[in-house]
């Protein structure tokens, strides 16, 4: 993955929001990466928007990943994949994309994250960190102080996620996170542009 | 007729296609081949996430399969190619098979077609084989609509020079009809179901197929 100096700020799309049109402003508001999540969606389906959104993401510098299904990263040409604890194997997924290519990993302690890295991922998803409302989960927020263990212990970049908002994103950002991964802090907002803007300036510790 | 790709040996006549109901009978399926003609065998498991069908399908690579038999896996060619398989099934609503083919080329790619315009597609495509479907009346297939019948799955083995396999509502009684319409083969689920009758049933139908 490309060492980027500035925060990394990640839209995930959401099932409800039409995908193009989302990112289009998130990535005007300074998101810098997408990652291409929709789990019940066709291959045909994923191919289609994969092929829209990538050229948007190239045009404004952001990083294009598709969640899970690496045929069609590989297929499409974005830059990477994420994958999650059930999807192939992050080495399987490094072999088949080569060296060019990202390979990210959702974790969710530190000795998941550094057997990503281990294996090969170039950044590892960490959290959730904070209570969220964007699925079940079987197990409590791991708080961010977890990010600092985490990060001390890694290489790679960690992203962190799960109920990350304008008021807490500065927490994980001040304990060695490279960036945030957010949802609906994003695509629920009235002005995704602002709401990106916004996070940025958050991540920083600027008042938004 | 075309009938070449991955490896020299011609395609198999027979395509076994897995139940679908978490691939745990694949491996008694394969063990239950042993010594009986060459086959096409597809995982076919959409409801495993990736890491369950990854460790399936290398599961199944480490069975010894009849010589000029095929492994082959639906749709997720990245799934194919980290367990060492022999190709990928499209379905319809599948990645564009050129697409995936620039990635692959040595991957078998076939795909699913349910009427002669797009068999010519997906010929053109560069799909290596095609399934037709519904053939005959089968619940599995009726969200595809009524059984297309032998005429439409003779006016599509016309049409293409690839092989054609029929597929929906295959019994050993059918298999000769459908040869007799020019596909290369039949590919069937629940016919080969059980495997304590698979092997003899291969068996007959391989007598029809040839």
């Amino acid at each position: 993955m490309n060492p980027q100096k500035d925060p990394i700020l990640c839209l995930i799309t959401d099932l409800e929001t039409p995908p193009v049109a989302m990112a289009e402003r998130a990535l005007k508001g300074g998101a810098n990466m997408l990652q291409l999540r929709r789990k019940n969606a066709s291959g045909r389906e994923l191919c289609r928007l994969a092929d829209a959104l990538l050229p948007i993401c190239r045009r404004a510098g952001a990083l294009f990943i598709i969640n899970d299904r690496l045929d069609v990263a590989l297929a499409t040409g974005a830059d990477g994949v994420h994958l999650g604890q059930e999807d192939l194997p992050v080495g399987e997924a490094r072999k088949l994309l080569g060296a060019g290519k990202i390979v990210g990993a959702s974790t969710s302690s530190a000795a998941e994250a550094l057997k990503a890295e281990r294996e090969g991922a170039d950044y590892v998803g960490f959290g959730h960190i904070f209570p969220t409302g964007s699925k079940t989960k079987g197990y409590p927020p791991l708080g961010p102080d977890a990010v600092d263990e985490a990060v001390r212990m890694l290489r790679i970049p960690l992203i962190a996620i799960g109920g990350i908002t304008l008021e807490n994103a500065h927490e994980p950002m001040r304990r060695g996170a490279s960036g945030i991964a957010v949802i609906s802090a994003v695509t629920k907002a009235e002005d995704p542009e602002e709401a990106s803007r916004r996070l940025l300036a958050a991540m920083k510790g600027e008042a938004g | 007729m075309k009938a070449t790709a991955a490896t020299a040996a011609p395609l198999p006549r027979l395509v076994v296609i897995s139940e679908g109901s978490g691939g745990n009978a694949i491996p008694e399926t394969l063990r239950a081949m042993a010594g009986g003609p060459p086959c096409m065998v597809l995982i076919r498991e959409k409801r495993l996430q990736g890491r369950e069908l990854f460790s399936l399908a290398q599961k199944a690579r480490r069975e010894q399969l009849p010589a000029g038999s095929r492994l082959l896996v639906t749709e997720r060619l990245d799934i194919a190619q980290a367990a060492g398989l022999d190709g990928v099934h499209l379905p319809e609503e599948a990645c564009p098979l050129e697409r995936l083919r620039a990635v692959a080329p040595k991957l078998l790619c076939g795909r699913s077609v349910h009427s002669t315009d797009t068999a010519l597609e997906a010929e053109a495509a560069g799909a290596d084989y095609l399934f037709f479907s519904p053939v005959y009346d089968t619940p599995s297939k009726r969200r595809y609509g009524p059984p297309q019948g032998t005429a439409a799955l003779r006016e599509a083995c016309r049409a293409v020079t690839i092989p054609v396999y029929a597929l929906g509502g295959i019994t050993l009684e059918r298999v000769a009809e459908c040869m007799e319409c020019g596909a290369w083969g039949i590919a069937a689920i629940s016919l080969f179901s059980e495997p304590e009758r698979l092997r003899s049933i291969l068996e007959t139908i391989h007598r029809t197929t040839g």
